[in-house]
């Protein structure tokens, strides 16, 4: 046990260590990440003047949401977008690197190949998705402590599952070659289902988001729970997120077997 | 001691081949066919402590391969392995705090960050404490003379400036070994000199072992005592630099251009390999012939407008070995 | 003629690079149907909960499709493209080729364009059988009629995105620009119909060019009257007018820039 808590540990000093280089590697270009982020806070609201309007146009309850709870799963899906994207945005590369032989320089290090792999980039218009979650909270729920602590542990918990989802998808690139145009498409797909109440969908759709696409883990449940607290449907998504994440890792690592037996049949982009 | 100890290493890549057409991508799919390609084929070497050796070869002769197993980026088919007493294989990650890398094409420093912040985060990477590493940072800086380059955006720095901090980095948490693959590709003159002096004081003073691999017969020539020739993934070729540079690298390309119409009178140790109306090639046997000699000799032709001297592509010298194989094989294995 | 000549063929090699890239046209395709899907079943939803103004929800969901249609048909790329030909300095290599910048990357966008309307206008059909069946009174006479308000609506958001692409030529930054356009296209008509606005905003949206790329189309194809028609297709044009004239603008005046400067 003591031995996993060390290394739960260095993982992240590593994660933070990259963190600070990042940073500093986003702050060469001041003007730019201003600009940039501020550019992305803009353009989630067009999101929120869609539903204003849509509200607007009829009033009281779409899908069974009102107007506060889309703004809750809305701020939360674009701060744990943003989370996810400051810390891990290498996710969007993993392909690449693999495919271009990056990942050497990973494997050639003593720390966790794909920890060190997701951390080295990040992006900057991803601090406007954060942070756009966090004023969007504060304008529709002021102090709901409630909403706001769920909002917190949704974006740790939907930011580790969104990086798990590009990562399972992009790991592919380990079996079939190429696997770029999946990898690109795997997280965008889902959270085309966070972004609306879940109540707008029926049937086989729901429960496809609460497996094969786990949006609903994502935002949907958090909100429940912001709602009315239950500690079963609590300790439920927190069981459900580890096992996605681990078979995530789990996943990487198998492939990266394939990589180095150095039978990876690689397409030459 | 030995560093590095390698028997019998054997590397099979399998790949899949698929024919022509729609029916034969069905039928890959569903009963795929492999064919094996032998990247590295049985070869075994020693490198002692404190060793610089040059691994050399054509493109795809198994020099990346080799490197790849040693460093543990890639697992043997079969073969005994083993780098300062581990298998790369499996200790991978306990192997890496003890050797360095230098990979020509790919950097480890950030492009948009001085090289301090790379150092500084490659520092705790290898888990330097932070007082040695500051130490070691301020050591390597004066050895490189790279002080004033630290804090320069590595995007600003010229590819020279640039190697020379790349192959710092590599030294951070003091490797026993350090891997080498093309470091001088792209340098000019100048550069490749600096790089290689400083990788030789590395090894004079720290005992660091060198294991290099190039393209470049000047980095052979100029840093390594012993050499390794490999193509086809075997082994061809293992004794001193001195005796290939006897044997094999024993010409030199002068490539003349007259101004006006010339005459050649051929003498022992040069002989012309193309001539035209105002230039020739010639190809000069240094054992025979000494380039000072050869230069006199052309200047004594008259009416020298330009002049080039070259070494022969290695992928020349590794033919000439193949052809004068007999002599100098059973050396090496 | 001779001079169009030239441009054709950069226009079928161009098309004939898309149909080369069928695995990145097949993802287009998903997520096209993924995003009418989606709006498929919220709309449902909306109009479960109550009336919507001038929309029926058959007429809701095609023009959907329509739009949609307008923003997919119009992925060809060209504002990363010219952005990166900008950044990269490579835009150097094709001023002195004997064509024009901004008429190259028109036909060669034009090969993908023309790809892309056929290959969604028979998804965006099938799709819009499937979910809402067929618009009630609707005329297929009118059709050519509302496919000329697709293509200038087509046109004009091409000439923007060319515009801006061009603005790398000025700004280090230039994405925030993109976005903000794309995001006045995508709430002045893309998912919303200008019926829906505030009647403010609407008289403000109708002077501006953003809703003449999507919803003037859709609305036309969905609910045809030669009044809207007649109300629409000048003002379309102008637009179009004007994005051809400020995409070349912009493109001499960053030429003027790297010629002053070196690049």
């Amino acid at each position: 046990m003591h031995k996993h808590v060390v290394r739960a540990m260095n993982v992240f000093r590593l994660i933070g260590l990259y963190f600070k280089v990042n940073l500093a590697s986003a702050l060469e270009y001041r003007a730019s990440f201003l600009l940039q982020a501020f550019g992305m806070a803009l353009n989630n609201c067009s999101f929120v003047f869609f539903w204003y309007i849509a509200f607007s146009q009829i009033g009281g309850r779409i899908g069974g949401y009102d107007f506060n709870d889309v703004m809750f799963i809305w701020a939360l899906c674009s701060s744990a977008f943003g989370a996810s994207h400051i810390l891990f945005a290498n996710m969007n590369s993993i392909t690449r690197i693999i495919v271009s032989g990056e990942l050497d320089t990973f494997l050639l290090q003593p720390k966790d190949v794909l920890v060190s792999l997701l951390c080295s980039k990040t992006s900057l218009t991803a601090w406007g998705d954060f942070l756009y979650g966090f004023i969007l909270m504060a304008l529709t729920h002021g102090g709901d402590a409630q909403a706001w602590s769920m909002f917190l542990l949704g974006i740790a918990i939907g930011g580790l599952l969104m990086t798990a989802i590009s990562v399972t998808a992009h790991t592919m690139t380990f079996y079939l070659g190429d696997a770029s145009l999946i990898g690109s498409m795997a997280l965008e797909f889902v959270i085309n289902f966070c972004i609306y109440p879940e109540g707008i969908y029926r049937g086989v759709v729901r429960v496809l988001m609460l497996s094969v696409i786990p949006a609903s883990f994502i935002v949907h449940i958090p909100l429940k729970l912001a709602r009315h607290f239950s500690p079963g449907l609590l300790l439920l998504l927190l069981t459900v997120s580890a096992a996605y994440c681990c078979f995530a890792y789990v996943f990487f690592y198998r492939g990266l077997k394939r990589y180095e037996s150095g039978n990876l049949i690689i397409a030459r982009m | 001691m030995a560093a590095i100890e390698v028997e019998g290493l054997c590397k099979l890549y399998r790949t899949r081949i698929k024919e022509e057409g729609l029916k034969a991508s069905f039928r890959a799919l569903t009963r795929p066919v492999y064919k094996e390609v032998k990247a590295v084929d049985n070869i075994s070497f020693t490198v002692e402590q404190g060793e610089i050796l040059a691994f050399i070869g054509p493109n795809g002769a198994g020099k990346s391969t080799t490197i790849k197993m040693l460093t543990g980026i890639l697992h043997p088919s079969s073969g005994r392995l083993s780098v300062l007493g581990m298998d790369p294989a499996t200790q991978r990650r306990r192997l890496s705090y003890r050797i360095g890398t230098v990979f020509g094409q790919k950097s480890q420093l950030w492009f948009h960050l001085p090289p301090m912040d790379s150092f500084v985060l490659l520092g705790a990477i290898y888990d330097i404490e932070k007082a040695v590493l500051k130490k070691r940072i301020d050591e390597l800086a004066e050895r490189f003379e790279i002080g004033d380059l630290l804090k320069t955006p590595v995007r600003k720095l010229s590819l020279g400036q640039r190697i020379r901090c790349e192959v710092a980095a590599s030294l951070l948490h003091s490797p026993d070994i350090l891997f080498l693959d093309e470091p001088t590709i792209g340098l000019d003159v100048v550069a490749k000199h600096r790089i290689r002096e400083l990788i030789l004081q590395m090894n004079r003073e720290q005992g660091t072992t060198i294991f290099l691999t190039s393209h470049d017969t000047g980095d052979m020539e100029q840093l390594c005592r012993r050499a390794i020739v490999i193509d086809h993934g075997r082994i061809i070729l293992d004794e001193p630099v001195k005796k290939l540079k006897y044997d094999y690298m024993n010409r030199k390309i002068i490539a003349v251009r007259f101004t006006g119409e010339y005459k050649l009178k051929e003498i022992d140790g040069i002989t012309l390999e193309k001539s035209g109306r105002l230039g020739a090639r010639l190809s000069v046997d240094t054992r025979v012939c000494s380039i000072d000699e050869a230069m006199r000799w052309l200047i004594a032709q008259g009416g020298v407008a330009d002049i080039t001297v070259e070494d022969p592509p290695m992928e020349d010298i590794i033919a000439s070995i193949f052809e004068g194989g007999g002599q100098s094989l059973g050396g090496g294995r | 003629m001779a001079k169009l000549r030239k441009y054709l063929v950069v226009t079928r090699i161009s098309l004939q690079n898309v149909i080369a890239y069928r695995s990145s046209a097949l993802g287009g395709l998903l997520f096209y149907s993924l995003f009418i899907f989606v709006f498929f079943n919220l709309w449902r939803a909306i109009y479960k909960g109550g009336e919507v103004t001038g929309y029926s929800l058959t007429q809701m969901i095609w023009y959907l499709c329509i739009t949609e249609l307008v923003v997919f048909g119009c992925r060809s790329g060209v504002y990363n493209q010219m952005n990166d030909d900008v950044k990269s300095g490579s835009i150097a290599y094709q001023l002195n080729r004997p064509y024009h910048y901004v008429m190259f990357q028109f036909f060669n966008a034009l090969g993908n364009m023309v790809f892309n309307l056929v290959i969604y206008g028979i998804l965006a059909i099938i799709l819009g059988l499937i979910m809402a069946g067929p618009i009630p009174g609707f005329s297929f006479a009118s059709l050519p009629f509302a496919l000329i308000s697709v293509f200038l609506g087509i046109i004009i958001n091409f000439f923007f995105m060319i515009t801006l692409g061009l603005t790398a030529f000025r700004l280090e930054e230039n994405f925030a620009f993109y976005l903000i356009y794309q995001k006045l296209v995508f709430m002045l008509g893309m998912f919303i119909p200008v019926e829906f606005l505030p009647k403010w905003l609407q008289s403000i949206a109708l002077y501006l060019p953003f809703s003449y790329v999507a919803w003037a189309p859709a609305r036309l194809v969905v609910a045809f009257s030669w009044d809207l028609f007649w109300q629409v297709i000048p003002v379309q044009l102008v637009w179009a007018l004007v994005s051809i004239l400020m995409s070349l603008g912009m493109y001499s005046y960053g030429v003027k820039g790297i010629q002053a400067h070196g690049g």
